[in-house]
This record gives structure tokens, C-alpha cells and sequence, in this order.
């Protein structure tokens, strides 16, 4: 490996000129590295504050690494990490808090005597060496994913580390683009099984488990192909790493969409292997209803087509399951026709959450297949609940919508109502795009998840009591019913099906939070995994009742024999 | 009619936001535009943000002319000590473009999240006023003996002074009740509050200024050394609207909202000069 070359500087010695002037010579001729010395040894004063130096020749210079001697001063570690975090961000990684091990570093007054030499460009400085995490064998990434992968210490690392609502710090994230290389990044992941494996494609999932610290993940975003297979039977197929607002904007070509859940951003393989309860649902049925095969990675590396003929047990397991036995690299889905539909947001008040909530599920359990309708709530404030409801009523005829709305308009007083006719893929389009930026989400999310068989006046009472406590801030319902249960409870791993509601709930803290919801439980047949964030092992029974989870640990003895897949849901062995 | 006589600012409230380099991006084109503040709120407690100070010190090197503040720096995270020697650090960097918008704090919860302490609303007046004299005292250079300083909420004990400033540091204040207006007229070179928050609006202007400038004889200054500034959630291009806050109500600082490019231009190139000339033609 060619050595590496840093200067120091300064920051009580040179001025504001000299300091850029040697930054941008520094850059100029190829040095890997500043560091900004806080010396101290004048007595005229105090030098130039470190952070803020940094950060001011971070916006002056392209892409040398700037280090600093020390954390940056603050209050506490909160504020220091918010602040290389940000910087993170500006400067894609570049400035550092401590100066890496490696690199020469010569006084500034030796700038022009250093003989830089000609670098491996595929290799990383030493400055992102530096950040690597223990236990991972970097070196021997396999060649193919060798342009494909992202360290802690390389510019895009700051978007791919956190999800939507979990903040990570993997060690190590691979991008594979085909199988193959999904084969070659398990293999690799196969050399590490002692440390966490999160597998990622939108990076959405509410249950934050695509992301981990210090460990691996294999992220599928670049396989996000959606392509019509053949327009008469409407059967398409999509990379796992498209996400459902892609795929509803591809297919309203068609005047077709696949219910997803509520939110566009969510990505295709996250959802399409645990279940996908949406707007569409009661129509339509569950996204792993509209799945007709389904292409995988195992964790030993072998490529696998199932379906309804071929491998039929893993093809059930997969819908409900997924995480726990292998990579998803394409899914085949026949879409539904779908045309303009009533999309509606609603901000209700209430001064009797209890009430309305009765009033609600009784309006929701009477509602035809086409009116899908979700309430949110939050704690309540002087006395008062504010309800969101939201939701589509699938017909393009206004006098239709209105007559479908209007009861659960009624569940509280009406503060404010938006309801248009637009397509599946406007609705969709409604979440944000998540660019190179990806997502920055801090902390563990802390959510709760239940099936709801009958809303009753006892879970009514009991759920304002629930949001009375404070302890919740999101109170979700998603009105279920309806086509879910035209498939059979054995058809899927997925077995959960009569439910008319899924309900769900986050909170600030995990004891607070489960303090309040475990009092709920009496209410509760079974939870959606991709909403449930406790990590206690009964948890795992509520997903899968006895007979569904027997038959996926055989599955998984199968399948996935050595446990390579353990980090979302995990079956675990046949006791 | 009030007006102390101050030529007048215009500026941009940016939200920090850790979006697409936004806020960057904002601050240039104001930069360009000519417009003559850029500031940022300061809620680093605040996920999808950026911390406040290192936006800014980066924002310093992207922009050539227009002047930086935060709007404004929370206080109860940023101890005085630190807070000084990275705003003379900015100053200097950033040409003597750094003014020191500041605050008391508000939000308790997320401030005690982020390793502050919690304090009442009295207490915190008291801390602020406490800080801004642990700053001055940092930034001022002609004095050789080291800081000391043993108050209440801040302990210096054998501080260096410096670096000292590129400039004269404007600290200005956010303030609405009684006790932070006594406190910015008093210790303040400007009034930093937003017009959506004042109880009665543009009406609450006139004994708002009285407190400050009773403050400020108190204390044996001029009124006229407070410069009245105000943020606007949204820009609404009205000149005469500003031009009569300027020559009534004393404000000669106009920082608006909305994070829209197109209205900081529009601002600059448009509004900007016809607020000046109608204030100048009046004022002569």
C-alpha cells in the first residue's frame, strides 16, 4: 500500500488566508489529509476554534479529509454527535475527529517537499479505513461487489446507515445488482456469522430492522427493475428495491396498480414478504395475494423460483415469512385493474375518543369492499382527541365517494376535509423521495402491533385509555375485512385474515410504551410483524400461531439450516 | 412614529433542514440574490435538522457577502465559554460577516434529551443575560488578565480571551415578555422576535419598543443602540407593509420565511429597493 501524506495546521499559528491558502495547496497536490492542531502554545490568545474551522474548510476544499485533534466542543455527546452528524452530511465524511492511524504528517511548512505518490484508486484512504468496524474482513469482499459496497467512512455512508425510523451504524453495507452478486454477498456474509445480517430495500419498515451496528447489510435497492411480463393476464415484475410509489406510477400506465400499504415509500421486498395491508386490501386482497412467484437468494447461495407448482412450501412461507429465508430478487405480481378512486383526509375532533372509536369500527365493519378508511390518533389535549381519518373509496363516481364517506365523517366533528378523485399512483406519489439523502432515522422505534378480531366497546374504552396515558403519540387503525379473507388462512404464512382491524401504537420509551399496550393484550389475536418492535420472545407466537410456526422452523431447517437469516423475526429451531 | 435610523436589513429565515443540501443551497442564492442576512433556527433536538452552528460555519464558506446569524441560538446548549471562541472563529473566518442571534431557550424536554439543564423561564432570563456577559467578556481582547467568572448558571475560571472578532459582534435577542425585553434593552445590540408570536401583532409593537428603550435609558445607553429586527413566517411582498414597520414601529430588520428561492430573489431585486426608497424619502 502507497504511503499516505497529511500536513498539520495551525489553528492559533496561521490566520484565515494562510489556513486556506495551505488547505487548497494541500488539496492541490494530492495529500490525503489536514489536521487541524489546536496548539497551544502562544500566549497571545486563543487559536481558531477547531469545529468551526473545520467545518468552514470543509465548504472551501472538494475532498481532502479534514481531521481534528478532538471531539467538537459541546454540552454534552448528544451535541457533538449532532454536529458530526450534520457536518457528515455537508461534507459526505470527510471531516474527522481524530487523525486516522497511517497517514505521515508533516508540518505545514513541508507542503511542497512531499513526494506523493500515485494511490490505488480502488482502495480506500486511510482516513475511511479508519472508521471500519472490527470483525468484518474488508479485504476480502468479493470482487464483483467490489464497486458496490459502502464503509462507514465513505461519502454515501451517511444515507444508507439509518432507516426511516431507526438510526444504524453497520459495519458494512453491500449493494448487490443481480443475483449473482447477492450470492457472492451472502457468501461473504456467510464468513461472518456472528455478526448481524439486516436486509434492506426501501429501508422504510417501521420495525427498523434493516439496519444494525456494526454488523452487515445487504441492501437491493439497485435491483429495482419493474417491467410488464405480459398485459393481457397484467402480470408484472419488480426488484425488491423498487418502492410502491415506483411500481404505482409504472403501472397507472396501464390503468393497474398492486395494493401496497399506505405509504409509497415503502420498499417492494419488505413488504411483499410479510404481507401489505393497504388501501386496496378490502378490494384486492393482501400485496402477498397478488404474488404469483417469487425469485430468492438462499442463504448458501442457490437461486430458487417458487410459486404455486414449484417449491410450494416456500413459496407459502415467503408470503408472511420472508425475512427468514433468503434475498428476494424478483417478485411476480398480477396487478388489479384499477381506474380513478376517491382519496380522502379527513381531520375529525373528539371530545369522546371512546365514542368515536365505537362509532367508527361500527361504520368500518359495515362499509362495502370498496371503502377502505385508516384513523389515526394522538393523545389527547385539553380534553379533546384529534382523529385522521384517510382513505380510498374505490369508484371514480364523486356522488359514490361521498355517500361512503359520510358516515365516518360523522365519527366526530368535522374540522377539515380534502377528498379528490385521483388515481392509486397520486396517492402513492404523496410520499416523499427518498434520494441519495436516503433516510435519518435516531434511536430504536419503539412500536407496538395487534390484530384486532372485533372492535368492541370494551377495546373502545380501554384504547382512550390507552392514548390517555400519554405514553402513546401514534395510534394507528387499519381497517381490515374483505377480500384478506377470500384467501384461506392456510394459504399463506401470512394466517392472520379475519381481523377487522390491525392496530398500532408508538411511543417515546419501550417500558413505557409496553406498559400500557400489554394491558391491551386480552383484545389482541395475533400481531403484524412489520410493525412490532419488542423484543421479547413471546412475540414471536403472536405472529405465528403453534401449527404456522412449526411448519416454517421446518421450513427453515430446510432452507436456511445454519440460521444465516435471524435478524427479522427469527423462526428460531424446532425446541 | 419610531424609528431609530438604522439602515435597514433584509434577510432569510432557513430552516435547517438535512434535505437535498437545502438549506445550503437557500443561503446561496440569498447570497446572490443580495440579500443581507442568512439565519437559521437553532433546534438541534430536532431529528431531520442540521446542527445550527456547523450549517452555518459551512454556509460561511459557500457565501461571499451576506452576513450569518442564528435565529435564534439556543442558548442552554451552547455554554457561553464554547459559544464565544465559535463565533469569533466564524467572524473571522467568514470575513466579519457573524452576528449573534440568541435565545433563552424554550423547549425544555428536548433541551434536557440533549444534555441540557432544565431551567424555569426566570432562570434561564437570568443564565442568558449571565452568557452574554461571559461572551463580551471572551471576545474582548484588550483586557490581559484571563476571564473568571463565578455566577449563578456559568463558571469560567482562567479562561484565554480570544480569538477576538473580525468585527463588532451584534448580540441580538429574542425576546417577548417583559423581563426579555428589559434584558435585550438593557445588554442587547438587537431585537430578534417573529411577528407570528407577538400577542397582538404589529399591534404589540409600540410597548414592546417602550420596554426596550426604558431598558436601555436605564442602563445609560441610547434606545437607537437596540436595532429592532422581525421575522416573517411567510413572505408577502408588500413594500408599503414593511416601509410603515420601518418609519412607525422602528424595525429596521425584515428576515422572512418559507424557504423559497424564487421569494428571496423577488425580495432582493424587487421589494428590498422599494422599502429603502420609500424609508429615504420619508427619512429626508
Amino acid at each position: 500500500m502507497a504511503v499516505e501524506w497529511g500536513i498539520a495546521l495551525s489553528l492559533a499559528r496561521h490566520g484565515r488566508d494562510e489556513l486556506l491558502a495551505l488547505a487548497e495547496r494541500a488539496e492541490a497536490r494530492g495529500l490525503d489529509l489536514i489536521v487541524l492542531q489546536d496548539d497551544d502554545d502562544d500566549d497571545d490568545g486563543q487559536g481558531l476554534d477547531p469545529w468551526t474551522t473545520a467545518a468552514w474548510l470543509a465548504g472551501r476544499t472538494r475532498q481532502i479529509p479534514i481531521a481534528i485533534e478532538h471531539d467538537p466542543a459541546a454540552i454534552s455527546e448528544a451535541m457533538a454527535a449532532k454536529a458530526v452528524e450534520s457536518l457528515g452530511f455537508l461534507a459526505g465524511g470527510r471531516v474527522l475527529t481524530s487523525a486516522p492511524a497511517g497517514v505521515q504528517v508533516r508540518p505545514a511548512s513541508e507542503i511542497d517537499r512531499i513526494q506523493v505518490t500515485e494511490r490505488d484508486r480502488t482502495g480506500r484512504t486511510a482516513a475511511v479505513r479508519a472508521k471500519r468496524r472490527a470483525g468484518i474482513a474488508y479485504d476480502d469482499v468479493p470482487a464483483s461487489l467490489a464497486d458496490a459496497t459502502i464503509e462507514p467512512g465513505d461519502p454515501g455512508f451517511r444515507g444508507r446507515r439509518s432507516t426511516y425510523m431507526r438510526g444504524g451504524s453497520p459495519g458494512l453495507i453491500l449493494q448487490p445488482r443481480t443475483p449473482d452478486e447477492v450470492a457472492d454477498a451472502l457468501r461473504f456474509a456467510r464468513r461472518h456469522p456472528d455478526l448481524p445480517l439486516g436486509l434492506r430495500s426501501g429501508g422504510h419498515g417501521v420495525s427498523g430492522r434493516s439496519t444494525n451496528d456494526g454488523g452487515l447489510v445487504i441492501d437491493v435497492s439497485r435491483m429495482n427493475d419493474i417491467e410488464v411480463l405480459d398485459e393481457a393476464t397484467r402480470l408484472v415484475r419488480i426488484g425488491p428495491g423498487a418502492t410502491w410509489k415506483q411500481v404505482a406510477a409504472e403501472l397507472d400506465k396501464y390503468d393497474w396498480a398492486i395494493g401496497s400499504g399506505d405509504y409509497g415509500g415503502v420498499g417492494v421486498g419488505g413488504l411483499a414478504t410479510a404481507g401489505g395491508i393497504g388501501f386496496l386490501s378490502r378490494e384486492h386482497g393482501l400485496t402477498i395475494d397478488s404474488l404469483v412467484a417469487v425469485e430468492l437468494v438462499l442463504a448458501d447461495g442457490t437461486q430458487i423460483r417458487a410459486d404455486e407448482t414449484l417449491n410450494q412450501d416456500l413459496f407459502w412461507g415467503v408470503r408472511g415469512a420472508g425475512a427468514n429465508f433468503g434475498v428476494a430478487t424478483a417478485f411476480e405480481f398480477q396487478a388489479s385493474e384499477v381506474h380513478e378512486v376517491g382519496w380522502a383526509q379527513l381531520t375529525l375532533v373528539s371530545p369522546d375518543l371512546e365514542q368515536s372509536l365505537r362509532q367508527y369500527g361500527q361504520v368500518a365493519r359495515e362499509a362495502p369492499r370498496d371503502t377502505t378508511v385508516f384513523l389515526i390518533a394522538g393523545p389527547p389535549r385539553q380534553g379533546q382527541t384529534v382523529i385522521q381519518l384517510y382513505g380510498v373509496v374505490d369508484s371514480p363516481d364523486p356522488d359514490v365517494v361521498v355517500e361512503r364517506l359520510t358516515p365516518f365523517a360523522g365519527t366526530g366533528l368535522l374540522a377539515q376535509q380534502q377528498v379528490v378523485l385521483t388515481r392509486y399512483a397520486g396517492i402513492m406519489a404523496g410520499a416523499a423521495d427518498v434520494g441519495p439523502d436516503g433516510h435519518h432515522g435516531r434511536g430504536e422505534p419503539m412500536a407496538r402491533s395487534g390484530f384486532l378480531p372485533v372492535l368492541t366497546d370494551e377495546f373502545a374504552r380501554d384504547a382512550a385509555a390507552l392514548l390517555r396515558t400519554g405514553k402513546v403519540f401514534f395510534f394507528a387503525l387499519r381497517h381490515m375485512g374483505g377480500a384478506i379473507a377470500d384467501t384461506t388462512r392456510e394459504a399463506t404464512a401470512f394466517s392472520h385474515r379475519t381481523p377487522e382491524f390491525q392496530v398500532t401504537a408508538i411511543g417515546a420509551d419501550r417500558d413505557g410504551l409496553d406498559q400500557v399496550w400489554d394491558r391491551l393484550a386480552g383484545h389482541f389475536d395475533g400481531l403484524y410483524l412489520s410493525f412490532e418492535t419488542d423484543p421479547r420472545p413471546e412475540r414471536l407466537h403472536d405472529a405465528f400461531p403453534p401449527d404456522v410456526l412449526a411448519r416454517l422452523r421446518s421450513l427453515k431447517q430446510r432452507y436456511d439450516p445454519t440460521h444465516l437469516f435471524r435478524d427479522n423475526f427469527w423462526v428460531g429451531e424446532n425446541s | 412614529m419610531t424609528d431609530y435610523g438604522h439602515d435597514l436589513l433584509f434577510g432569510a429565515f432557513v430552516t435547517p433542514t438535512a434535505q437535498d443540501r437545502q438549506a445550503v443551497e437557500l443561503a446561496v442564492t440569498a447570497d446572490r440574490a443580495g440579500l443581507d442576512l442568512v439565519t437559521f433556527q437553532d433546534h438541534p433536538y430536532q431529528p431531520t435538522f442540521l446542527d445550527t452552528w456547523t450549517l452555518m460555519s459551512y454556509v460561511a464558506a459557500r457565501t461571499s457577502r451576506i452576513r450569518i446569524t442564528g435565529n435564534v441560538i439556543n442558548l442552554p446548549l451552547r455554554p457561553p465559554a464554547v459559544l464565544a471562541r465559535a463565533a469569533a472563529s466564524l467572524d473571522l473566518l467568514s470575513g466579519g460577516r457573524f452576528e449573534l442571534g440568541i435565545g433563552a431557550g424554550a423547549f425544555w424536554d428536548p433541551i434536557v434529551a440533549m444534555g441540557g439543564r432544565r431551567l424555569t423561564a426566570g432562570q434561564s432570563i437570568e443564565a442568558l443575560a449571565e452568557g452574554i456577559g461571559v461572551i463580551r467578556d471572551l471576545w474582548d481582547t484588550s483586557a490581559r488578565d484571563r476571564v473568571q467568572h463565578d455566577g449563578t448558571y456559568y463558571q469560567v475560571s482562567g479562561a484565554k480571551r480570544g480569538p477576538k472578532p473580525a468585527h463588532d459582534i451584534g448580540v441580538w435577542v429574542g425576546a417577548y415578555k417583559p423581563k426579555m425585553l428589559a434584558l435585550t434593552g438593557a445588554l442587547g445590540d438587537g431585537w430578534l422576535p417573529s411577528m407570528d408570536y407577538l400577542p397582538d401583532g404589529v399591534a404589540s409593537l409600540p410597548g414592546m419598543n417602550a420596554h426596550i428603550d426604558e431598558a436601555a435609558t436605564e442602563a445609560g445607553r441610547s434606545p437607537a443602540a437596540v436595532r429592532r429586527l422581525m421575522n416573517f413566517m411567510r413572505f408577502d411582498g408588500s413594500a408599503e407593509r414593511l416601509a410603515d414597520l420601518a418609519l412607525n414601529h422602528g424595525i429596521s430588520g425584515f428576515i422572512f420565511g418559507g424557504d423559497d428561492a424564487r421569494s428571496y430573489e423577488r425580495l432582493a431585486a424587487e421589494v428590498a429597493p422599494e422599502v429603502r426608497d420609500i424609508v429615504k424619502r420619508s427619512r429626508s
